[in-house]
């Protein structure tokens, strides 16, 4: 069986725009990469092709899959060229007044028919929607990074979604090989709302001497299933963006729990940032990212 | 130094029947005791059916599962725990019952012998005051199954003499686990970490996030868990995460600790988990809600 092939517009060329735009080339779609300039198309296309090359001699797929999914792969900086886009995959900048605005710009130059979906992982699809004309089109589809490595994608419906537009997203997500789950939307959907304070405790518990670094993070491997220590995984993720994230959930949930320790400040501060600096709870030799 | 070689463990449900296979299969001998033989035949059956999975597995050999059974002795004597190095209790977590029996032990073994306690609702400090000698008492917290997970903690009672600490850490690691000081607090490290997190996890599942499936599903895909938190919750047993978080509670007023109001009603309809064959997970196979 073979779905029929679609074309989908990818908004972003960063790390999350190039792993879904191998999701959607992999999975047999002409996929269109956007980004304001040459530069950054060219890199975001760089990283999918690089990508699916590494498969192919790792044998995960055999050099004619890998081929044609580069084959699929094209990129532009002109808003126009996405016109026959049959889904959108929203994945630039966590910022609502930006994917608001790009929704509304597409408005003018898809159909009525095109799917709009936002990679938002902490925002309100809700809100994101209320830029486009058409918010029924609109379905939250939050990737886990790197997304073309991981299957977890977390859908979620705004207000307005219909329930048409969330049955053919479920059918893509389920054509590019991913698990879906289905969530409503509220900060944080499922993994960031449980993973954010489940963080900040395990800061606030060495903030207040309950063990070391560590300590805890060896009571945690020893004691429960969780793949890594949560100060490991704040070290992979970025204290920064650790605090990026927690922000957004406390200015929407107003919950103390949300906001992140003061620790997090101070080791902001002093460059501290995790694995990507060479320091953040434990110290490296080397600041490559796991699996980049 | 003491080393521990001769260790009595008072109780062989679950958690006692675990915590003497892991004592055993580091060479050493244990007692068991309970209240009557018929548990503690249970007990002994529940660690041979675990070394039997070992050994299909290949993990144990015959010879080791045959070592174990043999390091193994149970009693309902009070008095056959005379001469034991080390006092493991893990009875059930009622303080009254902990207490009693820890008093009676101690008047047998004498003051030289470490008592400890498996808790992880009740105080340390506050069982150790009940006890002649409380500087030899001391925490020492497995997690369930003890033969597979590592950790165990050891918790330090404002009585507890530093020597006892360090020489019950140098056991931990003896017997092939890996041991982490804590002190004596609510939830200790590991429980003071997951409990806000299994709550937050059922009530929002409560209100209508996302189906229980699909939380568990998440967090396995997402976050790379063995386990997702509701069928981690169903393994426990919701009547025991209930009783944990609600003496947590109890002890420091903490709103993250106060359990969600589904766990009660789960308890009071009969859904504790993997045990009744209902929870979150469980039992739910033809739809339907816990």
């Amino acid at each position: 069986m073979t779905a029929p092939q679609l074309t989908v517009a990818v908004l972003g060329g960063g790390t999350m725009g190039a792993g879904i735009a191998v999701v959607a080339a992999r999975g047999g779609h002409r996929t269109v990469l956007r980004d304001l300039t040459d530069e950054a198309v060219q890199r975001g296309l760089d990283t999918a092709e690089s990508f699916l090359r590494k498969s192919a001699s790792l044998g995960k797929l055999t050099t004619e899959q890998a081929d044609a999914a580069v084959a699929n792969l094209s990129g532009t900086t002109d808003v126009a060229d996405l016109a026959p886009a049959d889904i959108v995959v929203e994945a630039v900048f966590e910022d609502l007044q930006l994917k608001k605005d790009l929704f509304a710009e597409l408005d003018d130059v898809v159909s009525r028919d095109t799917l709009f979906h936002t990679n938002t992982s902490t925002l309100s699809v809700t809100a994101i929607a209320a830029g486009s004309r058409h918010p029924e089109r609109v379905v939250g589809t939050h990737y886990c990074n790197p997304a073309q490595l991981m299957k977890l994608v977390e859908v979620a419906e705004g207000r307005h979604t219909s329930s048409e537009a969330t049955r053919r997203s479920l059918e893509y997500l389920a054509g590019v090989g991913k698990t879906t789950v289905i969530t409503k939307d509220r900060p944080g959907f499922i993994l960031n709302r449980f993973l954010i304070p489940w963080e900040n405790n395990c800061i606030r518990a060495l903030e207040a001497g309950l063990g070391t670094v560590e300590s805890i993070d060896r009571a945690v491997l020893g004691a429960l299933p969780h793949p890594m220590g949560p100060f490991q995984l704040l070290d992979v993720v970025g204290l920064d963006v650790h605090k990026a994230v927690s922000m957004r959930l406390y200015e929407q949930l107003r919950e103390p729990r949300f906001a992140p320790p003061p620790l997090v400040d101070r080791m902001i501060a002093a460059g501290d940032l995790g694995r990507k600096t060479g320091r953040g709870f434990y110290t490296y030799e080397s600041t490559k990212a796991f699996g980049a | 130094m003491r080393t521990f070689q001769r260790v009595a463990v008072l109780g062989m449900g679950t958690m006692g029947g675990g915590i003497a296979q892991v004592v055993a299969a580091s060479g050493r001998d244990v007692v068991v005791l309970e209240t009557d033989q018929q548990r503690l035949d249970r007990g002994r059956a529940a660690v041979e059916t675990f070394l039997d999975g070992g050994l299909q597995r290949g993990k144990v050999t015959a010879a080791d599962r045959e070592a174990v059974l043999a390091r193994i002795t149970g009693t309902t004597d009070v008095a056959d725990l005379a001469g034991v190095d080390l006092v493991i209790e893990a009875v059930v977590e009622q303080h009254e019952v902990k207490a009693e029996l820890l008093g009676r032990v101690a008047e047998v073994v004498g003051e030289d012998t470490v008592l400890t306690t498996n808790t992880s609702a009740l105080s340390v400090t506050d069982l150790a005051a009940h006890l002649p000698a409380p500087q030899r008492m001391a925490g020492l917290h497995f997690f369930n199954p003890a033969p597979v997970m590592a950790a165990v903690e050891v918790v330090r009672a404002l009585q507890t003499d530093a020597d006892v600490a360090a020489d019950l850490v140098a056991f931990v690691e003896a017997i092939g686990k890996v041991p982490v000081e804590v002190k004596d607090r609510p939830g200790f490290l590991v429980n003071r970490l997951l409990m806000p997190y299994l709550n937050d996890v059922v009530q929002e599942y409560d209100d209508g996030l996302a189906s229980a499936e699909d939380i568990d599903v998440a967090i396995r895909l997402g976050l790379g868990y063995r386990l997702g938190p509701l069928e981690m919750l169903d393994l426990i047993g919701i009547d025991v995460h209930r009783q944990a978080t609600e003496a947590a509670y109890r002890a420091t007023l903490d709103p993250q600790f106060a359990p969600p109001p589904l766990l009660a009603q789960m308890v009071a309809a009969g859904h504790l988990g993997t045990k009744s064959g209902r929870g979150f997970r469980v039992g739910l196979e033809q739809g339907g809600t816990p």
